[in-house]
């Protein structure tokens, strides 16, 4: 297991270093850069501003420079949109605010999309079935760049219990609107998830067995059936983690939250470079822990698994 | 001590620090009378976060509204735009007009209460110059004239060269390279403002963050959260604080505008800007609260003049029947219907001084228009019967602009038979796409650095930067030289417009307006400030009824 996780850790690092150089050959194709402006800078503000950020530098030594800061001094550049803030900045103070609601999201998901899944597997074909399939397609289908502008209407301007966006420091009442409208449609895919794996699960032999055995329906499902019932649920909880914790573009847009999510389109469109990467080296970097976490994750659980 | 004492103590207290805290709480407004709200709290929107409030790296209007709270420079702007003193109380100006002496008031202070000295300018403008800094609007001090400033932003010259100096700690003598009328009136940009050195040498970049900024407006800022909001509260040591009313600003980051709205009607905000297309209804639903006044930029479609561009575009009477095609009032009425203004000349309605010269164009109805435009375009042998005419029009991604751009394409379908086709590219692309010159039709929108006609017309002279569409005239260029040092330069401004509209040179489409959502308690907002440079200091929140 330990020799698993080295190798995995090994692949790693080339595995992000190939999505920097990626990421930056994308990034400097695309046309524009980071300060034009409907009134064109005269050329020798430009020189100023571009020898400042070493933007006047080739494309491979920009490069190198940017990954030798990132390695030796965990320094991921300035911002060229921001100009008061470095990127450290921005990830240090928009990432914990993503990161709680991301993290309420993925509970909430979980918990409800589980347990909805469960209920709907147990009761198959009855009205419990019928209803948790519903509101699943419903959430599903429900985008929440339309979810998000409703709740507020209702929320903040019809009922007046919850303010319209902002996030003063993580006050609960501020946490709420962006948790639903973010977790909804996850929840929906673990619940339709975990109603198929279960009614797949309570349908095999080994569940059979403990059954006419006599144990007790309740201990069935906790004791023999959750388990196996989970794996396609954890497997999609992986990449789904990076996406709620890194946040979401609608849910900052929308809620004027604070959080990274608003950076993902917002520095692509300023081409504000530093940002663009430390962004992307960020989600990579969650993405491939995650991933890790997830089979590790299966190995406990499934023991038919070894590394 | 008995309860009752203590109570009767702890109200007093409670009533003394009441009075202490909020001077204006139950007061009157001291010119008008008028009774004022107990809390004096503005909060408005603003569309994205501020890319800098380091006064010389401040490059946006929303940056520059936190700027003028924040700082004062020598010279602030009325209610309608004509320079009042700030740090400066008066100034004088040499004989050739190149000299410029400020003097400054002994009693303005700094938020830590160190005096503002003229030595603070002299360093911010060294700071705003030098190429170290960076920053993009360097170029502002060499619009301004101060001699020097170009090269010591190209690093030619050391910034302790620029035309600036701190002759006491009292007196600013600044030289400038030609007269300047209007330099005065520049003082009152944020490139401009005055610094505090020791602030930043101490904190280096971090110096603009809550906490460390040392600031001399009427504001000091308490908290930053960026993306989110920021917060401005009295400065105790403005020299003017007793006349300041307003007490806290926010603004709140919002990148919806829809949501902007709703927040608004919740009742989060006291300033919003009102959707595209949604102003009749409000204006309906809330008479008192949904404004529309000028806002100083033009809207225009612009020909690719240049070899790159196609050829039947550089036939006069092409450009000129398509120009008289397009219907500017539909636009203005059915698709924005915010208090936009129909455009025949690119020089907004509103500049001062302003009147718009004779021109066949605007003195026609719609269907004399047409009926000229298809004349013309048979004339130069395309349109309906001729050879097809098929062109792009490019523009940035935004619905308001998708809508007018179909229109107008209809417009010219049906009128003239020509087919344009839509293209939109997101706003980096869309630039450099237009400042290559790849494109045949495309949008733009230019709005005034300041209230003169100059500031829209420089973009039809030949060499300018601006010029994307590469059109060129020589007479229009004379007239522009010509104007530069004329006493009365109206005139030739007015001929400059109609070369422009005689060679269609753009399609002028509409003069925008600021469509707002408004607290009928917040008094006293410029709305005639052509340039909508308002100061918190000069608002207020009065009782209502």
């Amino acid at each position: 297991m330990l020799s698993f996780v080295a190798r995995r850790i090994a692949v790693a690092i080339p595995t992000l270093l190939i999505l920097i150089v990626f990421s930056f050959v994308v990034m400097f194709a695309a046309p524009g850069g980071p300060f034009d402006s409907e009134r064109p800078l005269p050329a020798q503000v430009l020189a100023n501003i571009e020898a400042r950020y070493g933007l006047d530098q080739p494309y491979w030594r920009q490069i190198v420079d940017y990954v030798w800061g990132v390695v030796i001094h965990f320094d991921f550049g300035p911002s060229f949109q921001y100009r008061d803030r470095s990127v450290n900045d921005i990830i240090a103070q928009g990432f914990p605010v993503t990161l709680t609601y991301g993290i309420w999201s993925a509970l909430v998901a979980v918990v409800v999309g589980v347990s909805l899944g469960t209920a709907a597997a147990l009761r198959q074909n009855s009205w419990l079935d019928y209803l948790a399939v519903g509101v699943t397609i419903g959430a599903q289908a429900l985008p929440n760049f339309v979810m998000a502008p409703v709740l507020i209407l209702v929320f903040t301007l019809m009922l007046g219990w919850l303010p319209g966006g902002g996030w003063n420091g993580g006050q609960w009442t501020h946490v709420i609107m962006p948790v639903i409208a973010l977790s909804t449609s996850y929840m929906a895919s673990i619940a339709r998830i975990m109603r198929s794996s279960m009614l797949e699960t309570l349908n095999s032999n080994f569940i059979r067995t403990a059954r006419a055995k006599g144990l007790p329906m309740s201990r069935v499902i906790w004791r023999h059936a959750m388990k196996p019932a989970l794996l396609p649920v954890i497997s999609y909880l992986g990449p789904a983690m990076v996406g709620m914790i890194t946040g979401s573009v609608i849910v900052d847009v929308i809620f004027s939250t604070g959080g990274i999510g608003s950076y993902f389109v917002n520095s692509a469109f300023n081409r504000d470079y530093a940002v663009i990467m430390g962004i992307t080296i960020l989600v990579g970097a969650l993405t491939i822990s995650f991933n890790l976490l997830v089979d590790i994750l299966y190995a406990w659980i499934d023991p038919k698994i070894r590394y | 001590m008995n309860i009752l004492r203590r109570t009767l103590l702890a109200s007093t207290a409670a009533a003394l620090v009441g009075l202490g805290g909020t001077a204006w709480a139950q007061m009157t407004h001291p010119e008008t009378g008028e009774p004022l709200a107990e809390v004096q709290e503005f909060t408005y929107r603003v569309l994205d976060d501020f890319p800098s409030i380091d006064p010389s790296l401040i490059q946006d209007v929303s940056g520059s509204e936190v700027g003028r709270d924040l700082f004062e420079g020598l010279l602030n702007e009325d209610a309608a735009g004509e320079p009042i003193p700030g740090v400066a109380t008066s100034w004088e100006v040499s004989d050739d007009g190149l000299t410029y002496t400020f003097t400054l008031r002994d009693n303005a202070k700094w938020s830590n209460g160190d005096p503002v000295t003229a030595g603070d300018f002299v360093y911010s403008w060294r700071r705003a110059a030098d190429p170290a800094t960076a920053s993009e609007y360097s170029w502002y001090l060499e619009v301004m004239g101060l001699e020097n400033a170009g090269a010591v932003t190209a690093g030619e010259m050391a910034p302790d060269q620029l035309g600036v100096r701190a002759i006491d700690d009292l007196t600013l003598e600044v030289t400038i390279d030609a007269p300047r009328p209007y330099f005065p009136q520049m003082t009152t940009f944020p490139t401009t403002f005055p610094l505090h050195q020791a602030t930043i040498e101490a904190h280096g970049d971090d110096w603009t963050r809550p906490g460390n900024m040392v600031s001399n407006g009427a504001y000091v800022l308490t908290d930053y959260v960026p993306q989110e909001r920021l917060v401005r509260e009295r400065n105790e040591m403005y020299w003017d604080n007793d006349n300041t009313i307003i007490d806290k600003v926010t603004a709140l980051i919002i990148n919806d505008e829809n949501v902007a709205l709703t927040r608004y009607l919740a009742g989060e905000l006291d300033m919003t800007e009102v959707p595209t297309g949604q102003f009749p209804r409000l204006s309906q639903e809330y008479p008192d609260q949904a404004i529309s006044f000028p806002s100083s930029c033009s809207y225009y479609y612009l020909f690719n003049h240049s070899d790159s561009g196609p050829e039947a575009l550089n036939d006069v009477r092409v450009r000129q029947a398509l120009s008289m095609a397009v219907d500017r009032d539909v636009i203005v009425n059915n698709i924005l219907a915010g208090g936009q203004k129909p455009a025949y000349t690119f020089t907004h309605w509103a500049v001062a001084g302003w009147e718009q010269p004779e021109m066949d164009i605007a003195n026609m109805t719609q269907d004399e228009r047409n009926e000229r435009a298809r004349e013309l375009i048979t004339e130069a042998g395309y349109g309906i019967g001729g050879e097809p005419l098929t062109f792009e029009i490019l523009y940035n991604t935004s619905d308001a602009n998708r809508s007018i751009a179909t229109a107008i394409s209809q417009m010219w379908k049906q009128t003239l038979g020509v087919e344009a086709t839509l293209a939109n590219q997101e706003w980096s692309t869309y630039l450099d796409t237009r400042g290559n010159q790849n494109f045949e039709v495309a949008r733009a929108a230019w709005c005034a650095d300041y209230n003169e006609p100059s500031t829209y017309l420089d973009l039809f002279v030949s060499d300018s930067g601006y010029n994307d569409g590469k059109f060129v005239n020589a007479d229009l260029d004379a007239l522009m030289a010509e104007a530069k040092t004329a006493e009365d330069p109206m005139p030739l401004y007015q001929q400059v417009e109609q070369i422009a509209s005689e060679n269609a040179a753009i399609i002028p489409i509409y003069h925008y307006a600021s469509v707002r959502m408004m607290s009928e308690d917040l008094e006293n907002f410029p709305t005639e400030n052509f340039l909508q440079n308002w100061y918190s200091k000069d608002l207020y929140i009065s009782a209502g009824e």
